[in-house]
């Protein structure tokens, strides 16, 4: 039973973090992609009679290089985890860590 | 040449073969979202995941002696092989490792030729509890873990495999919500273009991961051989040559494809567009990484299954084809048991005719099994030309069914 508790209390700790990056990340990409056509207007949008605004490409570039931390981030997961390391969150920020 | 030496041989090559169906039925865990939506051609597809599998099996630098030590008794904490089983060459423990082997690769090409995506460390576990249940019975078998740590069959099996399916497909379900929701508004064309690039990228991740966990796998297992057999003492590191030729084959088999595997998982569950590839790609990746990092790791293959599921449920009008999915479960179910009962009667063969005779007669019932469900295989061959083809095995839906009267 100790071990159903325990794997009960891993799945939710997965669940919580996947939830953050596999559908936040997601998200940030589309609310990236949805700002770029609102950049570029005209045939990017349904609508082809939207005009371009380009406020919308500078909200794009941000959604997308959050996106790309994310990315960096899960890489530096798997490489350190290949060297032994943690990828620690208790100072907010991502630290290194021994294992 | 002595005869222990033959048996690791055996054993060594036995392993890598494992190794290289590890890679090929876990192509598609990354990569069949991106070959379904057209995201990157079948071939570019497997290529990149192979490479990424390349790099990520030279990043596992830790030694993993511990993958065997989960779910069967034959080691101390550390890893080091009991010693009533390195006696003569480390006879004993060799028979047993390659017997688990044979029995994880019998059950891997098994479900590679139906075409059903199942976990290679499940067949992996399997083929050795088989093994070490038919060689020292019951007890040899580590069930259930004790203490705080997650153990044993129960605690790093399956429960894991039932935990991750639901996981990975509840965020890939409100990752495909929320990004229908988020572009709605949007030209298609313009949407497709953008998500190919993520899916890529977050296909390439899962890749990475990959390697980097399952290679690690095979290197554990040789390496314990490598120590049982008294050819390599250090618990703390592999040998360059063990790293370089798993991470090799590995990388091979994925490059070769698991095509009929690629198909079910591209085509046979839900028909994927590309926002869909992405979200799925993006909740595989966050959960594979998330769990071996939290020390709760789940195997690749569920958690790629879940997130497609996952992700044809979040959209609207998606089809789901449920007999696929329980298909798919019931492989699930008994993959372990299955590749247990190869491992044992394997074993069993192999203790009968007794000494490096029966480490050969195993090996060679492998070669000959392998081979025949490879020339079955080949009745019905599924390739990167045809793996994109509409999924027909099943009466799919309502509409292609009526479609089918109206032609009648």
């Amino acid at each position: 039973m100790n071990q159903v508790a325990l794997a009960l209390q891993g799945s939710w700790k997965v669940l919580l973090a996947s939830l953050v990056l596999g559908a936040g990340l997601p998200l940030v990409f589309a609310a990236g992609i949805r700002s770029m056509a609102y950049g570029q207007g005209g045939s990017a949008e349904a609508d082809t009679s939207a005009r371009p605004h380009p406020v919308g490409r500078a909200l794009a570039v941000l959604c997308f290089l959050v996106v790309l931390a994310g990315v960096a981030l899960g890489i530096t997961i798997v490489v350190a985890s290949g060297f032994g390391k943690a990828v620690s969150f208790a100072h907010v920020f991502p630290t290194l860590v021994a294992k | 040449m002595t005869s222990a030496t033959v048996i690791l041989a055996l054993v060594v090559v036995t392993a890598l073969a494992f190794d290289f169906t590890n890679g090929f039925h876990d192509t598609g865990n990354a990569m069949a979202t991106s070959i379904a939506t057209g995201a990157l051609r079948p071939k570019v597809a497997v290529a990149l995941s192979g490479v990424f599998n390349l790099v990520g099996a030279f990043l596992s630098v830790e030694v993993a002696l511990t993958v065997t030590n989960a779910v069967i008794n034959v080691q101390d904490k550390a890893g080091l092989p009991l010693p009533e089983f390195t006696a003569g060459g480390g006879y004993a423990l060799l028979l047993i490792v390659l017997c688990g082997l044979v029995g994880g690769i019998v059950w891997n090409l098994l479900t590679w030729l139906l075409g059903i995506p199942s976990s290679s460390s499940h067949a992996l576990f399997g083929g050795l509890i088989g093994a070490a249940i038919a060689a020292l019975g019951f007890s040899g078998v580590h069930w259930v873990g004790s203490g705080t740590k997650l153990d044993g069959v129960v605690g790093k099996v399956i429960l894991p495999a039932v935990a991750s399916p639901f996981i990975a497909g509840l965020v890939a379900a409100l990752g495909t919500w929320l990004v229908y929701r988020v572009t709605a508004g949007v030209a298609q064309r313009f949407t497709d273009n953008g998500f190919r690039w993520g899916q890529i990228g977050s296909a390439s991740l899962v890749s990475l991961a990959h390697g980097t966990n399952d290679a690690q796998k095979t290197m554990g297992v040789i390496t314990l051989a490598l120590i049982g057999s008294g050819h390599w003492s250090d618990t703390k590191s592999i040998p360059f040559w063990v790293k370089l030729v798993c991470a090799l084959a590995i990388s091979a088999g994925t490059y070769l494809g698991g095509w009929r595997v690629i198909r079910t998982l591209g085509k046979g569950l839900v028909e994927i567009l590309p926002p869909q590839g992405l979200a799925a790609e993006s909740a595989s990746a966050a959960v594979i990484l998330s769990s071996s990092h939290l020390g709760f790791a789940l195997s690749t293959t569920h958690v790629a299954t879940g997130s497609i599921l996952g992700t044809g449920l979040g959209r609207k009008g998606a089809q789901v084809r449920w007999n696929v999915a329980l298909r798919m479960v019931a492989a699930w179910l008994i993959t372990l048991p299955a590749a247990a009962v190869v491992g044992a009667v394997m074993w069993w063969l192999g203790h009968l005719v007794g000494g490096v005779a029966g480490a050969v007669v195993v090996f060679l019932v492998l070669v000959a099994l392998a081979s025949y469900i490879y020339a079955r295989s080949r009745k019905q061959p599924v390739h990167s030309g045809n793996v994109n083809d509409e999924w027909e095995a099943q009466p799919a839906s309502e509409g292609a069914r009526r479609q089918k009267e109206v032609a009648r």
